[in-house]
């Protein structure tokens, strides 16, 4: 609050400057003394762990970043070779399909089904899927890409109109139903 | 953060304490105001002065100390002046008149006594006022005997027969047990995610490998058969026998990936059946599957009544804490305190967001972290960071006045949040995805976070937060409230963290593993080892701490790789 001019600040001015640098005075001289505690009762250890690991954090980051890539993908990775879906073998030097080829039987109807498409088989044989009942939300859902470890999300439900209500019931994952779709937080007091 | 503990006083206290009247009497002396300061008691008239400066110049000093022998008031740069000037010894400690602490004028400094800090103590228990009403019965302080941990070191003839036996700390760190890929059935990179984290939660690993729950012997289970009515399977699928099946095939050896159909079917019996837990959310799955979990095998006689206590089932004795929540009327001080149980800490990502002043802020400390690491600072959001924001006081909007019973009306109230009791597997969920019911649109926060791989929870425990909502004083043992000494230790180390990469609406979840101190990525069938960088720069969405006392290091065996 430091006024730039130079001409002498009226009486109620001052009074008021110097009613501000006192409740400032006392303002910083609070936090002074209780950082003052704090420091001398030993309460701060925390603060010197915090300060490391954000350090060494920040140091490892940038080391790594060179070959790496944020977000997923495949990371460069030692002790097994290349990429985890991407190609290359994993940690017990095996490969696997883009789609698991392991094949179940259907626990509700008895028929084999390939691992991969078990969701969405499952889905239409509990009569639970948007598709089992409705051909309706079709529509909603055109434009959305689908890969098979990723996930064609739709949005999430509140928010969502009145055809897309059967999906209120379709339970998850399954094809519109992303793995990767953003729910809703709270801390869950059960 | 340990309790505080008193510094050896300077000699001028010491003799101090020797001379004159002891501390606690000062007691007498002191008066606190509702959320304020604990200060001297004067006149509402009484203006306390410097005498020295008032005779140089008029301007009042802004500090202010009393003296403890002769009540005298002076400034600081009178202190030293008046502890050699009057006559005698004793002259030497006063006490800051606006702050309640005691500063020694031949040293020049704030010094600290436990007796003082006891009086001051006592003054400001006396004066508050706090009601004991819980939304949920505050749980009965239960008088466990207490046995101290003693830390245990296998002799070398012991740590042998360990190696030659254990699979899980075997020199082969390429197949630690319990390591196997889970295959994606259609999009159920959320289940497979949080599967592999379950797995390796050692307290829940422990409890199912250790037969505790046992799939061939359970009651609710019952042969399923081919087209059942949904209504009879969903009596009977039991998520907990569909669990140990899991458990026993990921521990059994075999590493060619599982699919864990049986479990996603049995989900979908349950699930299916509540509209609100729809969501293909890794956190909502997480939340969903304890819950049913609870359901299936929650022992009939310890009903809600004990519920955040952890016995009426291993998904609650393994996840549930209980968090307090005190709000405060700003007004009078009056404070309503809340006990509720919770299975997870759901955190706001602070984006950029690091202004170090919320209200009543006092945790000044932690900045001094901040200032010398000045360009990390505002793009980087931290776990702890986080966890301080989530136990900040909180002013709550003009619109939420809470009622208050000492003023009998609505006034504007404080809320702070701290953990009354830490659970053996801490899961902080970051909160990712935000939903505008506005606008209408959602989005995903794609901020990176920091997370140590030890951490410490006591800065956030409910003994912490009060101890320094009232000044950090020296309590001593007895004096503290006896709900708040936690019974576990505070201090966590990580294990597993799902993270979610891409886009909301076109994501992927992977589980980082910490196994035998190494780091492997579980993406559905894929298991591959990583390193430590890889794991530090991945979104994190959900960290599974477990207490340190139940996490076994490998770390310092020779043999590890």
């Amino acid at each position: 609050m430091s006024s730039s001019n130079d001409a002498p600040l009226s009486p109620r001015s001052q009074l008021a400057l110097s009613c501000f640098e006192e409740l400032l005075d006392c303002a910083v001289a609070d936090v002074a003394s209780e950082c003052h505690r704090i420091a001398r009762l030993g309460l701060d250890r925390s603060v010197d762990a915090e300060e490391e690991e954000l350090r060494v954090w920040a140091a490892r980051a940038a080391a790594g970043g060179d070959h790496h890539h944020p977000g997923g993908g495949g990371p460069a990775e030692e002790g097994g070779g290349g990429g985890g879906s991407k190609g290359g073998v994993d940690v017990f030097g095996q490969t696997h399909p883009a789609i698991a080829a392991d094949v179940i039987e259907c626990m509700n109807c008895g028929r084999p089904v390939v691992a991969g498409r078990f969701a969405p088989h499952l889905e239409k044989c509990m009569g639970k899927g948007r598709k089992a009942r409705t051909k309706i939300t079709r529509s909603s859902t055109a434009g959305r890409t689908r890969s098979s470890n990723g996930i064609a999300a739709s949005s999430y439900s509140p928010y969502s109109n009145a055809a897309n209500t059967n999906r209120a019931s379709v339970p998850n994952g399954v094809t519109d139903g992303g793995c990767g779709t953003g729910g809703d937080h709270s801390s869950h007091v059960l | 953060m340990s309790t505080p503990s008193a510094p050896p006083p300077c000699p001028h206290l010491a003799a101090h304490r020797l001379s004159s009247r002891p501390l606690r009497f000062v007691r007498r002396c002191l008066r606190v105001r509702p959320l304020g300061r604990p200060e001297i008691r004067r006149d509402p008239r009484e203006l306390p002065r410097c005498s020295p400066c008032a005779a140089a110049s008029p301007s009042p000093s802004p500090r202010l100390y009393a003296c403890l022998s002769c009540a005298a008031v002076f400034c600081p740069s009178h202190a030293a002046s008046h502890a050699s000037a009057s006559g005698g010894p004793g002259h030497q400690i006063a006490v800051d008149v606006d702050r309640a602490e005691l500063f020694c004028a031949s040293c020049g400094d704030q010094v600290y006594d436990p007796d003082f800090d006891h009086a001051v103590f006592l003054a400001q228990s006396s004066s508050l006022l706090t009601s004991t009403s819980s939304a949920s019965p505050s749980p009965a302080p239960r008088k466990r005997r207490r046995v101290d941990y003693r830390a245990w070191a296998p002799d070398p003839a012991e740590f042998a027969l360990m190696s030659s036996a254990d699979p899980t700390t075997s020199s082969s760190a390429a197949a630690p047990a319990g390591l196997r890929g889970l295959n994606n059935l259609g999009n159920t990179c959320f289940m497979n995610s949080v599967l592999q984290a379950l797995l390796h939660a050692p307290p829940l690993r422990n409890y199912f490998l250790g037969d505790r729950h046992n799939r061939f012997l359970c009651p609710r289970r019952t042969p399923v058969r081919h087209r059942a009515a949904e209504a009879d399977a969903a009596k009977v699928a039991c998520l907990a026998c569909d669990l140990d099946e899991i458990y026993s095939a990921a521990f059994s050896g075999e590493r060619m990936p599982y699919s864990p159909a049986k479990f996603l079917y049995s989900w979908w019996q349950h699930a299916s059946n509540l509209a609100s837990y729809e969501q293909q959310d890794a956190h909502e799955f997480f939340i969903s599957i304890l819950d049913h979990i609870h359901e299936n095998i929650k022992d009939d006689q310890h009903k809600s009544h004990v519920q955040g206590h952890g016995d009426c089932c291993i998904a609650h004795r393994v996840f549930s804490g209980i968090l307090r929540s005190d709000v405060t009327c700003t007004s009078c001080g009056f404070t309503s305190t809340t006990f509720e149980p919770c299975m997870d800490i759901s955190l706001d990502l602070d984006v950029g967001d690091n202004s170090p002043f919320g209200v009543a802020n006092t945790k000044p400390h932690a900045r001094n972290g901040e200032r010398g690491l000045a360009g990390m600072n505002s793009k980087v959001s931290t776990l702890m960071r986080c966890l301080e924001r989530f136990t900040r006081a909180e002013r709550l909007d003009a619109e939420q006045k809470f009622f208050c019973e000492h003023c009998d009306e609505r006034q504007e109230s404080l809320k702070q949040m701290s953990i009354r009791r830490l659970p053996l597997v801490s899961c902080f969920h970051i909160k990712r995805f935000e939903h505008s019911a506005v606008k209408k649109v959602s989005r995903k926060v794609d901020h990176c976070l920091q997370f140590p791989f030890s951490l410490d929870m006591a800065p956030y425990l409910s003994s912490s937060i009060l101890r320094s909502r009232y000044g950090n004083r020296i309590f001593p043992a007895e004096a503290s409230d006896a709900d708040a000494v936690s019974e576990l230790s505070s201090e966590f180390e990580i294990f597993a963290v799902i993270t979610h990469s891409g886009k909301l609406e076109a994501g992927h979840y992977v589980t980082y593993l910490r196994l035998n101190n190494h780091w492997y990525k579980c993406d559905d069938a894929w298991v591959t080892r990583v390193e430590e960088h890889t794991v530090r720069t991945s979104q994190a969405y959900m960290l599974f701490y477990v207490q340190k006392t139940l996490y076994y290091k490998a770390c310092e065996r020779a043999a590890a790789v």
